[in-house]
């Protein structure tokens, strides 16, 4: 039989704030997203659904930003986590100088993101950014592109800008992890004549388990979640190209359509909730197998 | 439980982002701003208090790149010296300016002063200018700005803004004089001839055209500025657009200048680099010999020639916008403008400040040490026109219009939104017919949030 060791009230003052500073006004979002709330008119009006038609209309750019959200989420989660693993594993055991690589890896994560956004915008002007000044200095003057204002690449520079700012606090989270698994696992396995692959597919990936599920979580909420990398490097283009959903609230908000700003977060909020769910209850799974 | 408490962390994380909607629609315009902005003392009470002491006040500036000029600058430091009033620039890069400005003033967090682009229809739909502007219709620079300006700096018969700018500036196609001349080039009359002539710069090696699109609102340009032509090709298009009795969707003539613009954009005259161009360096450029045309107002040459040691605005001369046959001169009352924020602590101090810019030695001052200008709007000032400009104003002074951002509304509120629209049909993603589709969506959108009885 459990016991609870501490009374309900305890939290009671906690609970407060949570109902009164997250519930109450996330449930009021909720309401305004089905108003036509805006900066011109004084009376706010119910509009039913009618906010959510004119962000699924297939002649808005809404749609855009959310497929943007989910691709930049994915993409992110995907390449963070093996980037951050892969580095997690050197730094741990492989490499002279442990503590300076982990410093200078996880610096990235401790610049501000404006400052980051200046830095890249100069590394990727077309003419005399350092990137197309290194590739023509080796001869590669073909694979010189207009990284933040070319359609076909803006998006991609994002993604790479915002992976080299995360995975090292990816890093991090697997490092601790990591120097908790027991020696005795690797040795045992050694004896059973495991190869490295093996050791890493069977002993170190199964036991990360649970701080990969946390770094799933942290970069799908992040992700979804993303303005400042897109809003500094691209605004949002070249035209719409790089459009993610929060650059469109920002967007709806500074317009003064408040309603259509709040439907697009309400959108968001609902697509976070589901993804973030089935990502829990998927490693979960995993983790007690 | 395991799945309950994973259910109510997701939901506690993302919940997050929908609290911070949870807000009510008071722009932060309380009663007591309010009536702090109606009982504030006349400009000549403030201007007499300021000279006998000085206030430790700081007003803060918030102002779209290059709205603010060095010569201002100054005079806000003589400001200083005598008043202690002490201005705060915050300049924001002008392709993020009006989210920024408009995220401020829903956000009840506006600054003393903020710039904003004045026009007739927009003061409203734009900046809310009632709830978050002072009323300046009293002050005394009013009666000796130029009417044109005040006109477009009113909104419902109160003035609410305070421009200064260049009357002449027009935005038209400055180009390098010697490139022309060492190519036997001469002014086009047409955009037929335009084309030529921008083949004739490309063969050589010259990128015809300096465009800078990065920055989100020049490219723009080339589209609203030909309300003179507009005019010309189809008489009275304004006036039915402005009553919703026409459509941009079903306007030839707009579709014709969006695919002459595309037109020059994919044929290469705007070069490589053209969407990664910023404005701030069309002067240095313009004198690198790289470029010959870029749109710009007259004072362009004096701008090169004082930024890059060793060029002269001699080199330079000027032709219309020649996209639809344009032979007009393109005139826009509309300008970068101030405001002083209704929900300000120190409305007087910023009204003395006004006062202070507006006097007419500062106003001289601040035209004699602004190359990009050559004339103020304001009566008293004398202008500083070189033969060049003479003799440009001599052959299309005559044949003028105003440029439909001004003469239309709902057009100039969605400037940046076009501007992202005519950034997508560069890269193919949307044609000029789908520019004027959105522009008519956008326009039917504030419209309604307007109330306004034509699109019932």
């Amino acid at each position: 039989m459990t016991k609870r060791m501490y009374p309900f009230y305890f939290v009671s003052i906690a609970l407060c704030f949570y109902v009164v500073f997250t519930v109450v006004p996330g449930l009021m979002g909720i309401y305004l997203s089905l108003t036509d709330w805006n900066s011109y008119a004084k009376e706010i009006h119910f509009v039913g659904l009618a906010n959510f038609k004119t962000i699924f209309s297939s002649d808005e750019n809404y749609l855009l930003g959310i497929k943007n959200t989910v691709i930049f989420t994915i993409s992110t989660i995907m390449i963070k986590t093996v980037i951050g693993l892969l580095l997690a594993v050197l730094v741990n055991k492989g490499i002279k100088w442990k503590s300076l690589h982990r410093v200078i890896l996880f610096l990235p994560a401790v610049i501000p993101m404006l400052v980051v956004g200046i830095i890249f915008k100069s590394i990727f002007e077309p003419q005399q950014g350092f990137m197309n000044e290194a590739l023509r200095a080796i001869g590669l003057n073909a694979w010189t592109q207009h990284w933040l204002t070319d359609i076909q690449w803006a998006f991609k520079s994002i993604i790479a800008v915002d992976v080299w700012k995360g995975a090292g606090y990816i890093m991090v989270i697997l490092l601790a992890s990591l120097q908790a698994i027991s020696n005795s696992y690797y040795e045992a396995a050694e004896i059973d004549g495991a190869n490295a692959f093996m050791k890493f597919r069977f002993i170190t990936v199964p036991l990360l388990m649970p701080a990969l599920t946390v770094t799933t979580v942290l970069n799908l909420l992040y992700g979804l979640k993303v303005f400042d990398t897109v809003y500094v490097l691209t605004n949002g283009g070249p035209g719409y190209a790089t459009e993610v959903v929060y650059t469109q609230v920002f967007s709806q908000f500074s317009l003064g359509s408040y309603g259509v700003g709040t439907a697009l977060i309400t959108v968001l909020f609902f697509i976070m909730t589901l993804l973030g769910y089935f990502a829990i209850k998927l490693m979960s799974r995993e983790e007690q197998n | 439980m395991k799945k309950a408490l994973s259910m109510l962390l997701v939901l506690g994380l993302a919940g997050g982002l929908l609290s911070a909607c949870g807000n009510s629609g008071n722009n932060g315009n309380s009663p007591q701003a309010s009536s702090e902005a109606s009982s504030a003392p006349s400009q000549a009470a403030a201007t007499e208090s300021s000279a006998s002491e000085k206030k430790d006040v700081t007003l803060s500036y918030l102002a779209s790149q290059d709205w603010i000029k060095e010569p201002e600058m100054k005079l806000a430091e003589k400001f200083e010296e005598q008043t202690g009033i002490h201005i705060d620039y915050q300049i924001v890069p002008s392709d993020q300016y009006f989210n920024v400005l408009k995220a401020k003033l829903a956000a009840g967090e506006a600054p003393d002063i903020f710039g904003g682009q004045s026009g007739k229809f927009d003061l409203g739909p734009l900046y809310d200018v009632e709830n978050n502007a002072v009323d300046l219709t009293n002050e005394e620079w009013v009666k000796r700005e130029d009417p044109l300006f005040i006109e477009q700096a009113t909104w419902n018969s109160k003035v609410y803004a305070l421009t200064i700018w260049d009357p002449s500036s027009s935005w038209i196609i400055v180009y390098n004089k010697k490139i022309f001349e060492k190519l036997g080039l001469s002014i086009p009359k047409s955009y037929a001839e335009f084309l030529s002539v921008c083949e004739a710069i490309k063969a050589s090696g010259i990128t015809p055209i300096y465009e800078p699109v990065s920055d989100g609102w020049h490219h723009v340009l080339w589209f609203p500025e030909l309300g003179v032509r507009y005019e010309e090709q189809d008489p009275g298009l304004a006036g039915k657009l402005i009553n919703n009795q026409e459509k941009f969707e079903n306007a030839a003539v707009l579709e014709q200048s969006l695919s002459q613009f595309n037109e020059l954009m994919q044929k290469g005259f705007f070069g490589d680099n053209a969407l990664s161009n910023t404005y701030a360096d069309t002067e240095k450029n313009m004198a690198s010999g790289q470029y010959a045309m870029t749109v710009y107002n007259i004072g362009l040459p004096a701008q090169i020639e004082k930024a890059v040691p060793g060029s002269s605005a001699a080199d330079y001369g000027f032709f219309p916008i020649p996209l639809n046959d344009n032979q007009g001169l393109n005139v826009n009352p509309a300008a970068p403008s101030k405001f002083i924020s209704v929900s300000s602590k120190h409305i007087d101090e910023a009204k003395q400040y006004f006062a202070y810019l507006t006097q007419p030695e500062n106003l001289q001052y601040l035209l004699d040490n602004e190359p990009k200008f050559t004339d103020l709007n304001f009566s008293g000032v004398k202008a500083k026109f070189n033969e060049n400009q003479k003799a440009f104003f001599d052959t299309y002074g005559q044949h003028t219009g105003t440029v439909y951002q001004t003469a239309i509304n709902y057009l100039n509120p969605q400037w940046m939104d076009i501007g992202k629209d005519m950034t997508a049909m560069i890269g193919k993603q949307m044609t000029p017919k789908d520019i004027l589709k959105n522009i008519d969506k956008r326009r039917e959108q504030l419209a309604k949030t307007a109330k306004d009885s034509n699109w019932k």
